[in-house]
Order: structure tokens, then sequence, then C-alpha cells
């Protein structure tokens, strides 16, 4: 049974069709990358499977259960786990206590206390290697900083599915290696499965994902393993060919 | 803070009530005074359980210790000859907080669904909507409000009803104001606390991180107008024994729970205590040299906090004990 | 005998309406521009009410020529505010973040104490009492540090931080205007005449009234759709970032919505007196604000159009309301017209909270 299914989901503004029409799965464990130029729908993808949007159309099964109408925090509770573009942690409580929010109100929230969520998050203050920085609010750390926190805080909601916003944005390559190898080594650890929107950064693409599903104006383009879909021409039609061609001509 | 230290910062809360209350009772003629004061910490007290945990502000505040005013003030009246001695100032007290709790799921039901701005505006209104609905259909007397010092008198005896509006009241009003702070400490040290700190720095951020943000709105919202219920049973019911429409939902008293709160500190457990303290003592003697001129005062005051210091005192004071051994008192 | 009354009062409720209507454009202007909500907007509309009444009783300036005066003083204490209060939280270039510190505090202490001294010395010849001058010292010891050393950017977003500057900006001018001209209500007496409709009698000055707001509004959905400055404006309610990559100073678009929004705000003041010229006094603006709500949401919050259009409205169910509720036995009409508009703003965000809780884009 897959971890995720979506079918036939679709979501409009207005007269613009944002999602249309898209369906796909995915497997415990999985990771797998939702690809696609700007515009492409992505990010309201990302937003329908994680109840920040319910669909116009369609359907959204997570862990057995179908959650289409369900707000995201029943999502979250189900294990469902998310960071964002910009990292958003909360910025006027500190590392331990923002890791510790996750921990207490995410998958794992039921049954845990403050100080046994303070506990867990120590451990991922570990993971993140954020340990000088255990009591300092998280407004004042680097973006980078603030990106790790963001991501130990929706680990320590134990989540069986976790979706990385554009998680390598802004990076130079050698922290996107790390990061890759960092995403890999969760998955490997935890089991958690792993959809990462990726605008334009192959490199990391390549590396880090089993899978991808390509987007092109809100409709699934390919969905395929990642060496096929990378190579695919429809893809470098729409989407690589063109910085190919703009790569040739420059070159 | 794990284990026993936990709960460490009600010390200083408790002292600083205590002291407060010795004062009052040790001072020859400064009873009123220290009464007010613990009136204007217990309401900061009160509205920062819901201000400044989660950030939203409702301008309609008043409206709570309103109708905690008449809860007292309908129970005495109207059960003041069944022989229920002190007992009646019990029931009182539930009435009060049994009505502010109904007026604030009646309008947290719509508020509480809305965002930011448009919370404000839902609640600017509850307010002058509850007078004049009193007014209007004439309900609980109407605009003529209740007067009841002669039931009390008839419930308590003539020396006893004395006592009480003169004397307990103000100790009731100290007791909300203990509540409130015992309340807000809990809530910071448990994870109704940290679902709110989530919620007020970033709403979305806290849903997504398997938050139901709106019950833990709800909780605080229901927990803030309860306890103005009860400051309005005590601080003005009891005291004044009678209400009048036009003074228990006047808007002023919002704006100085406002004050009160961004003075000492939003959001934090020692805040309303120095805010309400502050502000109560330069009222009372703004009062003497320059009556009439308090808002005029404070009112730049309160832009300026906002603009240049948001955090407030203790705020400012939690910036300066960090990473000191009094780091665990002060929150 | 009902039905005429009825039809009386929805006449007037109509010509009333018009008024709320450009009542409510200055508070939806700013929400518009600046995603602000003016919180204090009925003490704007006092500060109109008095600036007609003083004119007319000192002057003997009829209240229809106030309207000038009205937006010009209007615009004035917009522009004030808007740089001394509300820029330094929602700047869009994030002018105005430095940190304060203490020899910054130092400093504003002693202009704090320069100016109190200077007050004392003054004050035998400018007549102020003590209490004015300490106010006067706050305001210049807070401009020294906004100006001198930009105030500080809100972490948690402007939007709390607006409600209660907007909110004490309006504490503020009651408790100035209540120190000049006391606490009691007062009131003038222009009369032009009547138009009897044979079902009810309409003033003049009403119907000058309405066709004073029926002309702003006309005016200001032209300066917006026909003149450079107004299609600038309009640009930044669509789209702020849009705006600026196209050359739009954004803040000091900001700056003129926000003045423009109070100068309207304070006119209308002037318009409402001149259908109801009585009860003018300092706390008279916090019913409006109710009111103005109420038509703000009916119209759209970000639309001063939609704001006029809901003026309308709101000024025929307000008085069909009070019509009906006056038939109602043992109740008091006017009381519960007042309440009714209460109920009527929770049933609108009620029923169309998705529609009012989107902001734009």
């Amino acid at each position: 049974m897959p971890l995720l299914k979506c079918e036939h989901v679709s979501k409009r503004f207005g007269g613009m069709v944002a999602v249309d029409d898209v369906s796909f799965e995915i497997m415990s464990g999985e990771l797998m990358a939702i690809v696609g130029p700007n515009g492409a729908g992505k990010t309201t993808m990302f937003n329908l499977i994680n109840g920040v949007f319910l669909p116009d159309e369609g359907h959204i099964w997570f862990a057995g259960v179908d959650v289409t109408r369900f707000p995201s925090y029943k999502r979250a509770h189900l294990g469902m786990g998310r960071t964002f573009q910009i990292p958003r942690p909360f910025a006027s409580a500190t590392v331990q206590e923002n890791i510790a929010i996750g921990a207490m109100f995410g998958a794992a929230g039921g049954e845990l206390n403050v100080e046994e969520a303070m506990e867990v998050a120590d451990e991922y203050i570990d993971l993140i290697g954020l340990k000088a920085h255990r009591n300092k609010p998280a407004g004042g750390l680097t973006p980078i900083e603030k990106k790790l926190v963001e991501i130990a805080r929706a680990l320590a909601m134990k989540p069986r599915l976790l979706l990385m916003d554009e998680a390598m944005a802004g990076m130079n390559p050698k922290d996107i290696d790390q990061m890759v190898t960092f995403i890999r080594h969760i998955r490997d650890v935890e089991g958690i499965a792993v959809v990462a929107m990726v605008e334009h950064i192959m490199r990391a693409v390549a590396g880090l994902a089993e899978r991808v599903m390509v987007m092109h104006q809100g409709a699934k383009l390919v969905d395929e393993p990642t060496r096929e879909a990378l190579n695919d021409p429809r893809v470098i039609e729409v989407y690589l060919g063109r910085q190919a061609e703009e790569f040739n001509a420059k070159g | 803070m794990r284990g026993s230290g936990k709960y460490l910062p009600i010390v200083p809360v408790l002292a600083a009530y205590a002291l407060l209350l010795l004062y009052g009772l040790a001072a020859p003629g400064k009873w009123q005074l220290v009464a007010q004061l613990a009136f204007y910490c217990a309401l900061g007290q009160a509205f920062n359980l819901f201000m400044g945990m989660t950030g939203y502000v409702d301008f309609g505040y008043v409206a709570f210790l309103g109708v905690g005013t008449y809860g007292m003030a309908v129970t005495i009246s109207s059960l003041s000859d069944g022989g229920l001695g002190l007992g009646i100032i019990l029931i009182g007290f539930l009435a009060a907080a049994v009505f502010s709790t109904i007026l604030a799921m009646a309008v947290g039901a719509v508020a509480l669904r809305l965002r930011g701005a448009y919370f404000a505006i839902a609640t600017i209104g509850v307010n002058e909507g509850f007078r004049y609905l009193i007014e209007g259909a004439r309900i609980w007397n109407g605009a003529d409000g209740i007067i009841f010092s002669r039931h009390l008198k008839t419930a308590l005896g003539r020396k006893m009803a004395m006592t009480v509006s003169t004397f307990w009241a103000d100790i009731f009003v100290f007791g909300v104001a203990v509540l409130a702070a015992v309340l807000t400490l809990y809530y910071l040290r448990n994870k109704v606390g940290y679902a709110l700190l989530a919620l007020r720095e970033d709403e979305d951020a806290a849903k997504v991180m398997g938050i139901d943000v709106t019950r833990y709105k709800i909780i605080a919202f229901i927990t803030s107008a309860a306890l103005a219920g009860l400051l309005g049973a005590s601080g003005w019911a009891l005291k004044l024994t009678y209400v009048y429409p036009p003074d228990v939902f006047e808007i002023h008293y919002t704006v100085e729970a406002i004050i009160i709160v961004l003075l000492g500190g939003a959001g934090t457990l020692m805040g309303p205590i120095a805010g309400g303290l502050i502000y109560g003592v330069s009222k009372y003697f703004l009062a003497i040299t320059l009556p009439g001129f308090q808002l005029l005062i404070f009112a730049p005051i309160i832009i300026a906090i906002i603009v240049i210091f948001p955090e407030g005192l203790v705020g400012i004071l939690k910036g300066k004990v960090h990473g000191t051994s009094l780091e665990k008192f002060v929150i | 005998m009902f039905f005429e009354q009825l039809s009386g009062n929805l006449v007037q409720g109509l010509i009333l309406g018009s008024v709320y209507g450009m009542a409510t454009m200055g508070l939806s202007l700013i929400f518009g521009v600046l995603q602000v909500v003016n919180v204090g907007h009925g003490a704007f509309i006092m500060v109109g009410a008095f600036t007609a009444l003083i004119l007319f009783q000192s002057l003997g300036v009829p209240p229809i020529l106030a309207i000038p005066v009205a937006l010009l003083i209007g615009m004035c204490l917009g522009m004030i505010f808007y740089y001394g209060a509300v820029k330094p939280l929602v700047s869009p270039s994030g002018a105005g973040i430095r940190k304060v510190g203490r020899r910054q505090l130092g400093k504003a202490a002693g202009v704090f104490v320069a100016v109190m001294i200077a007050m004392r010395i003054l004050s035998g010849v400018l007549d102020l009492n003590i209490a004015f001058s300490i106010f006067i010292a706050i305001i210049l010891m807070y401009a020294f540090l906004v100006y001198v050393y930009g105030g500080r950017r809100q972490e948690k977003g402007p939007e709390l931080a607006t409600l209660l500057v907007t909110f004490s900006l309006g504490v503020i001018l009651e408790e100035v205007v209540k120190q000049i001209f006391t606490s009691e209500a007062r009131g003038y007496n222009w009369d032009l005449g009547k138009l009897d409709l044979g079902f009810t009698v309409l003033p003049f000055t009403k119907i000058l009234a309405s066709g004073g707001s029926l002309t702003v509004a006309v005016l200001l959905y032209l300066w917006f759709n026909k003149t450079r400055a107004g299609m600038a404006m309009r640009s930044v309610v669509e789209d702020s970032v849009g705006a600026r990559v196209c050359g739009v100073n954004v803040d000091w678009q900001y700056a003129l919505s926000f003045s423009l929004g109070i100068g309207l705000t304070v006119t209308s003041g002037v318009l409402l007196t001149m259908f109801i010229p009585v009860g003018i006094n300092p706390y008279m603006g916090g019913g409006y604000t109710l009111k103005a709500f109420v038509i703000a949401v009916l119209g759209g919050l970000a639309s001063p159009y939609g704001a006029f259009f809901g003026g309308v409205v709101f000024g025929l169910l307000e008085n069909g309301s009070y019509t009906l509720l006056a038939a109602l036995p043992g109740g008091e009409p006017f009381a519960l017209t007042r309440f009714f508009s209460f109920v009527m703003l929770l049933v609108i965000l009620l029923i169309r909270p998705t529609g009012l809780l989107r902001r734009k884009g």
C-alpha cells in the first residue's frame, strides 16, 4: 500500500488552473523529487498534500486514510512533516524549544510531555550539530542554521513523510552535497519517505532522488526513475532543454 | 527548566503580591491604592493570557468584565432572600465565570475563525454591542442598571455586607490576580504555552507542526474571559454594589489593559505585574496632580513602547538575565 | 402610516448612507494600500466634526466650505502620524530598523528634560499647563528617538503593532481635543430650509452633505483612474512589489495614501455634522468606528468604492431596521439599532470569512 496517494487532484485559483488532474503515489521510505520550472504548480501541489489548500477535485490518501478534507494539523498527526522554502522557525523560541514543539505536537505528540519533548529535541540538536546554539533564539541564526533547525523540527515530529520545499535553494555546491547526504541519511536511518521540491538544481536531484516527477503548467509531465526522467526528451524539451540550449548558445 | 524548578517563577510573583498586600494592611490610608494596584495587576494578567500569549488584540475585552459584574449583581439581587449566607458570593462568582465564558464562546465562535486584523475588527464592537443589547432589549433592568446594596445587606447582614464590599472584594481581586498568574505559568510551562508561542510567531507553520491552533486560541480566549468575569464580579460588583451599563462596558478599561501588558512585556508572567504597578502608581499620582490627563500622557507612551521597545520591561530584563542564575526566576 | 414612516426613513437612510460611505473610504484606502486597519478611525471623524463646528461658530464659515480646510488638516495629520508612528512599522523599504541603546536613550532623556524646562519657562507666555508640557516633551523625546535613531522592526510582523498604534493615535486625538474643548457635547445650527417630499422632510443641509459625499467619491474615482498619481497608488494596491519594479516610489505612495485616507476621513466628519449637527464631543468617534467596520467588511475592506456602496447599503439597513425595531413593543429602538449593527458585523464576518479573509494576491 502506498504511503501517499493522490488521485486526479486539481486546484484552481480564479480562472487559472494551478494543479491540473495530477495523480501519483509515494511508497514508504522512498526518495522522490518534484521538479519543474517556476510556475509549474509544485508549491500548490505541496500545499494540497499538506492541507494548506483543499483541492477542488480529486482525493488524497495518506497512511491509508482519506485526508482530502483534513486540516494541516491532522495530517501532521498522521505523520506528515514539512519544511518551507524560506525557513520559518519560531523566531523568539530557542533552538531547543523549536525542535521540541515539533516533538510535542507532531505524529509523536500524543504521548510526549514538555520534558520528554525537550529530551527528544536534544537528540536532534546533536544530529544537526547545533549544540552551541541550543539556548539561543532561532531568530538570530544564519539562514542555513535556520534551515537545519526547521528540518530538525520536522524530524522531531517523527514523520513518515517529509515534504521539503526547495531544501537546497540558495546553497553553494558544497552545502548542497552535505544536505543531500544528510537527507539520504535520515531516510536510511529513520525510514522516512522524502519528497523534495526542486526548481532547478539538477545536481541535487540526480544525487538525491530515486524517482522524479516533473510538473509542467500544473500537470504531471513524467513520473519515472531519476536517470530516465533526466534523459526523457519531453523533460529536456520543456525544462532542461531550454537551459541546455542556452548553455550551448553561450558555449 | 526540568523537574522541580519548572514552576519557580511563581515565587517572585507570590512575593510581589504578598508584599503589596502587607503594605496595604500595614500602611494607614493606602488600602484604596493597593486595591487599585491589585486590580490593574489582575487586569493585566488576565488580558495577557490572551493578547500576550496569542498576539491577537481583543478590543472588546471589557465586555467580559462587564458581564462578570452582571453575573454577581444578578445573583445577589435575585437570590438575596434565599438564606444562602456567604454562599451567595460563591454562586455569584460562578455565575460571573459562566456568563463571561458563554459570551467568550459566542464571540470566539465568530472571531477566532478570523486572522489578524479581522479578529480585531470582529471584537471592537463587542462591549458596545452588548451594552446596547442590555439597554435596548431592557435585559437585567436595561439602561437603569442594577443597584443591589440593599440585597447584599439582606443576604449577609449589614455589617458583613459592609466588610465584603470594603475589604473582601479587594482580597478577591488579589485572588483573581494570583489565579491568573498561576494559570499563566502553568500554560507557559506546558504544551498549551508552546502551542500558543508557535501560533503567535507563525500560525501557518504552527498548523503544519500539528498544532490545532483554533483549539488553543479558544483555550486562551476562554480562560482570559473567565478571569475577566471574576475580576468584574469582585473588583466592580462586590466593591461598588451596583452595575450601570455605560460604566462596565467602557472601552477605557481595554485601553488600560493594553497599556499594562505592553508596558510590562506581552506574553511574560511578570510583565503584567510590573506594568500594573507602574501604570497604577503613575495613574494615582497623575490623578492627584494632573486630573484628567492620564490618557493624554499614556497614549503616546504606548506608541513609543511599540515602536522602540516592543518586548516591554520584563522582555528587556529577560534579555539581561539570560545565562545567569536568575534566569529561571524571570519569565 | 407604518409604510410612510418606513419609506421616509429609507430615503433618510439613503442620503445618510452616502455620507457613511464617504466616511469609510479613507479606512478602505489605508487598508488597501498599507494593509493597516485604522482602529482610531472614529477619532479622525471627530476632528472633522470639530473643524466644521469651530469654523462655523467662531468664523461663520458655512460647513460646506469647511471641507477643503478639513481635507488639509486631515492630510497634515496623516503625514505627521505616518512618519511619526506608522512608517517605522510598515515601511516597505525597511527604513528605521536600528536598535535603540543606552546612549541614545540618555540623549532622548536629555531632550525630555530640556523640553520640560523650556515648557516651564514658556508656560507663562503660552498658558500651557504642566500636563500638556509633559505630553509635548514625551512626543519630542519620542520623535527624537525615531528620527535620529530609527524605530525597531517588528519581528512578528506589523499587524498587532499597527492595530495598537492606530488605536493609540485615536486616543491621543480624543484626549487633546478633550483638553481644548472639554468633553461636553456641542452642536451648531445651520439652516438652509427644507424640502418636503410629503412622506418625509429633508433639510437642504442633509441633501448638500449627501451631494458633497457623492462629489468626493466621484473625484476620488477620477483621480484613481485618470491621473498618473492615482494610477501609481492603485498599482501599489494591486501589487506592491510589481509597482516598485515599475519605478513607483512605494514608500511615498504609502505616506500619500495614509495621508489621503486620513484627509478623507476628517472631511467626512464635516459632512456627518451637516447631517447630524449635534452631539459633537471628543468621544463621538467610537460609534462611527464600529459602523465604518461594518460598512468596510460589507463592501470589501480593501476597496474604497466598495466601501461607498457598503455605506449606502448600511444606511438603508440601519434606518430600515430602526423603523422595524421601533415597531417592536418593549424595546429601545435606538439602542437596539446599535446592537443590530454589531450583530451585522459578526454575521458578515461569519458568512463570508473566506472572501474577507483573503488578502490581496
